[in-house]
């Protein structure tokens, strides 16, 4: 799992509108830069460390709710459960496949046959579940959220800004 | 589960005290749901606890360089109870997908089973020992018995750590950190608020001041004024030569 990256300049006593946009900025890039290969099924940490992404994302967009215009932060926010959602419903497959497959391997080979069916259902559920990943991780789609996102930190910096003055 | 609404946030104030009154709810959230997860059956209440402790994780991930070395240690065992509640909630996923999974290859066998013997008066054993799917059931139900008792596994540490958690003061600690926060905060507001009221106290004061000294000049110049009309003239050396 990729770790949180570090926020640049972030105070405990600075005001909570500023850290809001510090935040939601670094945390909405981590997204974007995790969105790259998450399609491919053979190597499922991809997927997992934009899940993880969208996770931090969605947390520091619901912790600094006050700090945003209502309906933009409704928009955005929907947008990343949405995406969270999708990408949940694949590692739930991965995880799953990858379970049995440790469990199979401490079977005798006649017990195996039952847990390769079962396996191989679930499969197919991963297939279908990646390709309701796909219209989230378009390159149109994605540079869509990105705006959105950039304006909430656009907001929330001018809502510090206004207090500060 | 929806997260409970954290009142009073203000964006005015810092990102510490605000943080603090997310972490105490979000605490105070997942401590809530303790009495009920701990009974084994419990199995909503054990799934919303982890929502709950996922909840108070990622706040924390997110502020706890604000509250030193108790939040770092409550966050990583909010992190760890998610997981083993995770772990716990994939077992209740996985065990009636599995008896599904048990039901539907009986039933393909079944009615496969039942084909083949057609017109027959009744079903010859071997049919039914010879069914597509005779081979899956063991490893199934083997994976079922397997689920179960690893539930059962988790539970107990699942209370076990909670316990330990309990009696090393964990939550304790960053519940009483947290509020002594919040409560540090509201001091300091009132403290402003009363510095403000005061300032504007002394500015109404030194106005009145001012404008009484105005006041007292305007009173003076007037009083001087009405001395030199009232004044008597002194008689010109006219008037005295005609007496």
């Amino acid at each position: 799992m990729a770790k949180a990256r570090p926020i640049p300049g972030l105070a405990a006593e600075e005001p909570y509108a500023t850290a809001a946009a510090k935040i939601v900025a670094v945390r909405a890039r981590e997204v974007a830069d995790h969105s790259q290969g998450v399609l491919e099924i053979s190597d499922v940490e991809r997927l997992h460390d934009m899940r993880v992404a969208t996770r931090r994302l969605r947390a520091a967009l619901e912790i600094f709710e006050p700090c945003f215009p209502k309906r933009q932060f409704k928009e955005a926010l929907r947008e990343v459960k949405a995406i969270a959602d999708a990408l949940g419903e694949r590692r739930d497959r991965d995880v799953t496949i990858g379970a049995l497959e440790d469990f199979s391997s401490g079977l005798s080979a006649p017990d195996r046959p039952g847990i390769a069916s079962l396996a191989d259902q679930i499969r197919i559920e991963q297939a279908d579940a990646n390709a309701r990943i796909e219209p989230f991780v378009g390159a149109q789609r994605l540079a869509a959220l990105s705006g959105r996102l950039s304006e909430l930190v656009v907001e929330a910096e001018a809502l510090a800004g206004s207090e500060a003055a | 589960m929806k997260a409970r609404r954290v009142k009073k946030l203000d964006p005015r104030g810092s990102l510490a005290d605000n943080a603090a009154r997310i972490v105490g709810v979000r605490l105070e959230e997942m401590r809530s749901f303790a009495a009920a997860a701990l009974e084994p059956e419990r199995t909503k209440d054990q799934h919303d606890m982890r929502i709950a402790a996922k909840r108070l994780r990622y706040v924390l991930e997110a502020t706890e360089f604000c509250f030193g070395r108790t939040a770092v240690t409550a966050r990583r065992r909010a992190r760890d109870l998610q997981g083993l509640l995770g772990e716990l909630h994939d077992c209740d996923v996985m065990l009636p997908r599995v008896e599904r999974h048990l039901a539907d290859l009986r039933n393909v066998d079944a009615a496969a089973v039942r084909k083949r013997a057609g017109d027959s008066a009744d079903l010859e054993p071997r049919l039914a020992a010879r069914a597509a799917h005779r081979t899956s059931y063991r490893g199934l139900e083997i994976l079922l018995v397997y689920l179960q008792a690893r539930r059962r596994l988790l539970f107990d540490r699942f209370r076990e750590f909670w316990a330990e958690q309990e009696q090393a003061g964990t939550w304790d600690r960053l519940e009483r950190s947290m509020a002594r926060r919040v409560r540090e905060a509201r001091e300091r507001r009132r403290a402003e608020k009363l510095a403000e009221r005061a300032r504007r106290e002394l500015e109404a004061a030194e106005r009145e001041e001012r404008e009484a000294a105005e006041r007292a000049a305007n009173a003076a110049a007037e009083l001087q004024a009405a001395r030199r009309i009232t004044r008597p003239q002194p008689a010109s050396p006219r008037d005295i030569g005609h007496h």
